[in-house]
């Protein structure tokens, strides 16, 4: 149902993604996130393409954590940053983090080898149902995603969402 | 702007295949996040003041993914970008997988006995057509060649196979005068990687033209760069 993925340039360094739907506690696990009682990243999935997308703002941000270059002020924080196409950081939070009233949420943790025991605690916490994290394409708001991204009419004919997306996120330091 | 470089990337870089050494950049094949992967680096240059290369090496760097971004949005197909390291200067690319450099496979069709004109001048047509799009983006590539051309295997016609790539001498300019110089570039270039290729040549600057409603204000700037440089060569 996870999906834990190695990240080729921090060997040490692992990614989990957990998708759950009907969930009944998005206000409390939010709560939890801000008193930093969940050590992980609560994100809305309705923004997601695919867990690619997770993967490239999680590797970007522990890059920024290993240089000594984040915005925000932790790990979590700045993976949901990097999903965002803008500098702001606020907005990132309204549009990719999770607000109370939300029924899903992909859940994305960095940890090094063993991790049952942290997937079981996050599983624990969430009051809803576990689904393939690859389901998360069943979720996204295509719309809304696009709109947030500024994808173009012909940037869909030459490349996927995805891609377009992936690049918006890489290169936003510089636009 | 000293800064600590990536220890993470350099380890990294020092496992994966190198497929080109040029004089500004490295350029390696690697899986990244699961994907295959093409990661440019940009490496320092001894003789120059190492403050001084920081800077072009940086901006050179930036170039590269806004010009990448900025054709994307427009519909010009170019690698899509994964990440970018600006402490060590590299970018990772999506790999296009089985491409082909439009100089071998121009140079391929020309080899081969049945030398497939209409193949060549379709192609030749794609090119211009492609670079016309670029310009009117106000985007100027700076080092146009037949080598930072690639197609896509398999679709070796057709305008979305041909992907263009090496963008760090790029910048955006509206003058017609840049994109006649970026086009008296790869004149200079396709004549002399490609013999005998002037009326093909013509074919791709002929689809130019017909692509563009700027097209004439840069060609009339064309005509007048390669007069200059006639003029240069006579002198000296
Ligand atoms: N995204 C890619 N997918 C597949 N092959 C690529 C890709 N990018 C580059 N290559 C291959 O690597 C070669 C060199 O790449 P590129 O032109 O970007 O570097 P370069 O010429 O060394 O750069 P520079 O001119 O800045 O020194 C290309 O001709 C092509 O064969
Ligand atoms: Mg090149």
């Amino acid at each position: 149902m996870h999906l834990t993925k190695q990240l080729e340039l921090f060997p040490d360094h692992r990614v989990t993604q957990m998708l759950f739907k009907d969930v009944k506690n998005a206000a409390e696990l939010r709560q939890s996130a801000v008193k930093g009682q969940i050590s992980g990243a609560l994100i809305n999935p309705k923004m997601l393409v695919n867990p690619f997308q997770v993967l490239v703002a999680t590797n970007k941000s522990v890059h920024l954590q290993k240089t000594g270059k984040m915005k925000t002020r932790s790990l979590y924080s700045e993976i949901i940053f990097s999903l965002s196409p803008t500098n702001n950081i606020s907005e990132a939070f309204k549009k990719f983090g999770i607000s109370d009233g939300d029924d899903s949420v992909m859940v994305v943790l960095v940890h090094s080898r063993d991790e049952s025991q942290l997937l079981s605690d996050i599983a624990a916490k969430v009051d809803g149902l576990q689904i393939p994290v690859e389901d998360v394409s069943l979720l996204s708001d295509l719309a809304k995603i696009k709109k947030l991204y500024k994808v173009t009419p012909q940037e869909e004919k030459c490349g996927t969402l995805l891609d377009a997306v992936v690049c918006r996120m890489a290169t936003k330091d510089v636009m | 702007m000293a800064q600590e470089k990536s220890v993470a990337v350099s380890d990294f870089l020092s496992k994966a295949e190198l497929i080109k050494q040029g004089a500004e950049a490295r350029v390696y094949r690697s899986e990244f996040l699961g994907k295959s992967a093409i990661v440019k680096e940009r490496f320092p240059k001894r003789y120059r003041h190492p403050v001084l290369d920081e800077r072009l090496t940086h901006r050179r760097t930036v170039q590269e993914v806004r010009a990448i971004l900025r054709c994307r949005r427009a519909g010009i197909s170019t690698p899509v970008v994964y990440f970018v390291d600006y402490t060590s200067h590299c970018i990772f690319l999506e790999e296009i997988m089985g491409s082909l450099t439009v100089r071998d496979h121009i140079a391929s069709i020309q080899q081969s006995d049945s030398c497939k004109e209409q193949e060549l001048e379709h192609l030749a047509e794609c090119v211009g057509h492609i670079l016309a799009k670029m310009h009117d983006e106000d985007v100027i590539h700076g080092d146009l060649t037949t080598s930072n051309m690639l197609l896509r295997h398999g679709l070796e016609d057709g305008e979305s196979s041909l992907v263009l790539i090496d963008f760090g001498l790029s910048y955006i300019s509206a003058l017609p005068e840049d994109k006649g110089v970026d086009l008296y570039v790869l004149e200079k270039a396709f004549l002399s990687t490609h013999p005998n290729t002037e009326t093909l040549f013509d074919k791709l600057l002929k689809s130019y033209r017909a692509s563009s409603k700027k097209s004439s204000a840069v060609i009339k700037k064309l005509d007048e760069v390669r007069l200059r440089g006639r003029k240069r060569s006579m002198v000296g």
